[in-house]
């Protein structure tokens, strides 16, 4: 069964099926969406239970004859992949569920634009083929453009285009990295491949792979968004509706580090050596420069917004140790962040829903209106600080572990993400949810429905059960992990090992003026596979 | 081949041609619109007739009109891009009030004048065709008499275009003064066999560039498009964006297939594309952004799409020039039609400003028209994003990556002007409730295939591209 396939375009099916549905009947596109994306939710479940974490191959693969010339149909996913789509099916249906009651304007293209929109994410994370990957890459922009840019805040417009293009650019130029790989692998091997695991075959001239590496980082250094590529984050994040800033921040943000992982690091392996200080510099910056940020917010939102820059410097930070622990800990740091930033952006829609503001200084002594909200805000909160037994801890001290080393002084300026984000979440907490009531709004102020209970409990249950008993998402990215870093760092070694397929290819130095190339005219489809 | 069947298209379209002007005679103006199902017909048999002759090289004239698989492809996008054009026109010329027979004729007269020029290798023909094609569009430019700013389009057309024809017969002397032919072939392989371009020979191809960037409209010689393009009736409009600028870069495609090869490779000549393709490409774009009136807008964006165009013929990328024609023809047509649809008895909605709110009054047609503005802006999975990926990687595969840079980046620029109308159209709240008219269904077919046409090619472009390599290996190689 093409499980991949299902779970991929189901979402768009249900997209494609919105246009029969009756007129007018808000209750049925919401339920009809959040079907759509339960059941993507169960299929990919199929996938969690049937992943061998025994191997780092590719899992349920599918291929299938596109375009030709290396263009092909191919889908699978490793240990890294699994959890990244078990975290964009788990996320869906929440924010479905939490936009219930905040979008009663145009209902039924908002349903279509999510689902759409949950098809280019899935798309990105299983696409083995470099340009199936960038076709969903790009078409997710599309989704998101108008989630903002229709139900967003008063600056809307402005925010939407700022994200499309930030992002653009650098993808454009990662296009262009794109098209001088596909044809280096030509004139190398004599016949065409986007097939990621051909293209990282190729041996490339150091002086090259920099140029090649710069597009490539700068693409996902945009979309993770490291310092100093992070404007659009704050813009997009505050205008976005609640459920398109979940998105956003949980799943949208880790294609950037997934791109890291799957393309710029086994790509370039040279090229990141050299760039690594540089790098982790960056990511310090951005960590330090975040968490300073989030603490003089006066918007809730852009609080998180800001959180979530700092959080994402230090998942980089260690993706850029390059060592097992510190992959894993940025691996499981990526659904951590997914989780409690995501539920933090459900706090603040719950509180926005109500008061209609995000200023901080309108409220204060909430929790005393609300108590069960006030629970699972701090859980959230706690969650995203890093309080032992919770999800966020596990993440943070493998991710501080791994880069301490390889690297001490980045360790003890990494650390300060954590102390930061204790001051500046905490303090946001006090002042928002503690304290006297000052604003009379706030007597008004309804608990939790049980709608609303419902999109936060199995969030929080899923952060108790990765904090205690880690060992259920660590033990299926192992091996993933493990070949990753083999991959970086003993390239030589790794191929000469006699993977599956011809060994290392060296490319030339250049691509020559007048390739060797068979005239336009006399293309031959030789393919690969 | 040298067979009287492949004069068939050719006398098809313009058989159609006359007898619309000899039925015009004797119908009441009120029933004019039937002859554009007359036109239909003949446009359906010529691309018939085309569809018969592929494969088969046939030749009449002593090869003098020559319908290899190119040509046979290239007449077949240019009849359905005026068979479009007829679906779009039909109910909007009675609500422009400019429902005359001529219109259906000339039309079918500029389609035969493009037929000519893609199928022939013989600069006095193309010539001929080119004259042919012009002097319909001039008329056409102006076909709404009442109208003050048709007229003006049609003067600024007429003047420049003989202007644009008259730098190409120059050139066209200069070239037979300095390779003593007006072959194609033959003057390409006098300028092998001497293994130089002489400065005469030079300046001749120069104005032959420019008389053809004219037509392409390419920078600096796009001045016309946005006037032209502005005051023409919009299904005109689209007719130019599409039609003339496929048939001048298949000529130039024809040419340069040829020309450029180690010997020929002149670094002046290639120098000059290669400038003319940023300035387009810049140009077209930035100008863009300014712009509140779509037809504006899009008419410096088919500028900015001669740009990209250039980089593929720069690429020596055929069969990509070719599917990107393809595409473009989806997209822009589709573009212009979902603006023609916006239009009631004797208004227009050009003005940005009309726009505000459509995409939720017309969901269609506002999705559509997102769809078209999507693939315009090189978005997959449509069409426009792989037509540039062909065109863009075949460039950086030649080692252009400079002009591949500048062309990303340039189209990063689009991105900005063609999200700007999808902004209008679905997140601004209604400014004035416009009223067109709704029943169109010709229009709304066209709208449909367009958008088949641009999904198909962007999802499953497969057998179209094995038809068009099939078309482009037909080149002769010399």
């Amino acid at each position: 069964m093409p499980i991949l396939s299902l779970i991929t375009f189901l979402p768009l099916a249900g997209a494609l099926f919105f246009i029969f549905l009756p007129k007018e009947q808000k209750n049925l596109f919401r339920i009809f969406a959040l079907m759509v994306s339960l059941l993507t939710f169960l299929a990919s479940l199929i996938l969690y239970f049937r992943f061998d974490p025994t191997t780092a191959e590719p899992q349920f693969v599918e291929t299938a004859h596109w375009i030709g010339y290396g263009i092909n149909y191919h889908l699978g996913i490793d240990g890294i992949s699994l959890l990244l789509v078990l975290l964009t099916t788990f996320l869906f249906p929440i924010a479905i569920l939490s936009s219930w009651k905040y979008i009663q304007d145009k209902v039924k293209e908002y349903h279509i634009f999510m689902l759409l929109l949950q098809t280019g994410i899935l798309g990105v994370f299983v696409s083995l083929n470099l340009f199936l990957f960038y076709v969903f890459w790009e078409a997710m922009l599309i989704p998101m453009y108008f989630l903002i840019g229709i139900w967003g805040g008063k600056r809307r417009i402005y925010a939407t285009i700022k994200f499309v293009l930030f992002t653009m650019f650098g993808s454009l130029l990662m296009l262009v990295a794109i098209f001088f790989l596909y044809g280096t692998f030509f004139n190398a091997s004599g016949f065409y491949s986007m097939n990621i695991f051909d293209l990282q075959k190729l041996v490339l001239n150091p002086q090259i792979q920099i140029w090649l590496f710069l597009a490539f980082a700068l693409a996902f250094a945009i979309k993770v968004p490291m310092f100093p590529f992070h404007t659009w984050l704050p813009d997009a994040h505050v205008e976005a509706p609640t459920a398109g800033s979940v998105i956003l921040a949980a799943v949208l943000l880790k294609m950037g580090t997934y791109g890291f992982l799957r393309f710029a690091l086994p790509l370039f392996p040279d090229a990141v050596e050299r760039f690594v200080p540089i790098l982790g510099i960056l990511c310090i910056i951005g960590i330090i420069y975040g968490a300073l940020m989030a603490l003089i917010q006066k918007d809730v939102k852009s609080l998180v917004a800001y959180s979530s820059v700092s959080h994402m410097g230090l998942i980089m930070l260690a993706v850029f140790a390059l060592n097992v622990e510190a992959m894993q800990g940025a691996i499981y740091q990526m659904l951590n962040h997914g989780l409690s930033t995501g539920a933090l952006f459900l706090c603040v829609g719950i509180l926005y829903e109500r008061a209609h503001t995000r200023m901080i200084e309108d409220y204060g002594g909430v929790s005393k209106q609300m108590p069960v909200f006030s629970a699972f805000f701090l859980i959230a909160l706690l969650s995203s600080v890093g309080l032992p037994g919770l999800n966020g801890f596990i993440g943070e001290v493998l991710c501080l572990f791994g880069v301490f080393q390889a690297n001490q002084t980045w360790a003890i300026l990494g650390i300060t993400t954590i102390i930061l984000a204790a001051g500046y979440l905490l303090w946001m907490f006090q002042r928002v949810m503690q304290g006297p009531i000052t604003n009379e709004k706030i007597h008004g102020f309804k608990d939790l429905n049980l709608r609303e209970i419902m999109v936060f409990v199995p969030i929080v249950i899923l952060m108790f059960w990765m904090g205690i008993y880690p060992n259920t998402f660590l033990k299926k990215m192992e091996p993933s992990v493990n070949h990753l870093i083999d991959q970086v760092k003993n390239r030589e070694t790794y191929f000469a090992q006699g993977v599956s397929g011809p060994a290392v290819i060296s490319a030339p130095d250049h691509i020559p003026a007048r390739p060797p190339f068979p005239d336009n005219k006399n293309h031959k489809d030789i393919d690969s596979r | 081949m040298n067979t009287f069947t492949a004069l068939y298209p050719l006398l098809s379209v313009v058989a159609g041609a006359l007898c619309v002007l000899l039925l015009e005679v004797f119908l009441k103006r009120k029933n004019r619109d039937y002859l554009g199902f007359v036109a239909i017909f003949f446009l359906l048999n010529a691309g018939r007739e085309c569809i018969r002759l592929w494969n088969r090289d046939a030749s009449y004239f002593d090869g003098n009109l020559l319908l290899d698989n190119l040509a046979l492809f290239l007449c077949l996008i240019l009849i359905l891009t005026t068979l479009f054009v007829i679906l779009i026109s039909m109910r909007y010329l009675r609500l422009q009030n400019a429902n005359y027979g001529e219109y259906y004729a000339l039309l079918l007269f500029a389609l035969s004048g493009m037929l000519i020029m893609v199928s022939s290798q013989d600069f006095v023909v193309i010539f001929l065709g080119l004259e042919v094609l012009s002097m319909s569009s001039y008329a056409l430019a102006g076909i709404k008499r009442e109208d003050e700013r048709s007229t003006e389009a049609a003067v600024k057309y007429f003047l420049l275009g003989s202007f644009a024809s008259a730098f190409l017969v120059f050139g066209l002397a200069l070239l037979y003064g300095a390779a003593h032919s007006v072959n194609i072939p033959a003057i390409v392989g006098f300028f092998q066999a001497e293994n130089s371009l002489s400065l005469m020979a030079l300046i001749g191809m120069g104005l032959v560039i420019i008389g053809f960037g004219f037509k392409i409209a390419v920078v600096p010689f796009h001045m016309w498009t946005p006037d032209v393009y502005e005051g023409s009736p919009t299904p005109i409009t689209a007719f130019f964006s599409v039609g003339p600028k496929a048939v001048g870069f298949a000529v130039l495609l024809r040419l340069f297939d040829l020309f450029w090869n180690e010997a020929l490779h002149s670094e002046a000549v290639f120098t000059g594309l290669w400038v003319m393709s940023v300035l387009t490409m810049v140009a077209g774009n930035l100008i863009a952004l300014r712009q509140s009136n779509i037809k504006r807008i899009l008419a410096y964006s088919s500028i900015a799409h001669a740009g990209y165009l250039m980089v593929a013929l720069l690429a020596k990328d055929n069969a990509g020039l070719v599917f990107y024609l393809t595409v473009y023809l989806f997209m822009n047509i589709g573009a212009f039609a979902a603006v023609t649809a916006l239009a009631k008895k004797d208004e227009e909605y050009t003005d940005l400003e009309d726009y505000k709110g459509i995409g939720f009054r017309y969901p269609w047609i506002g999705a559509t028209l997102m769809v078209f503005l999507i693939s315009l802006a090189g978005f997959p999975p449509t069409g426009g994003f792989l037509a540039k990926f062909y065109i863009f990687s075949s460039a950086v595969r030649e080692g252009l990556i400079p002009l591949v840079i500048i062309g990303v980046l340039a189209s990063l620029i689009s991105v900005f002007y063609y999200l700007r109308i999808v902004v209008y159209m679905y997140m601004h709240p209604a400014a004035r409730t416009i009223e067109i008219d709704a029943y169109n269904p010709s229009l709304f077919l066209v709208l449909f295939l367009c958008l088949y046409g641009v999904l198909q090619l962007g999802i499953f472009p497969g057998n179209v591209l094995i038809i068009i390599r099939q078309a482009v290996s037909a080149l002769p190689i010399l």
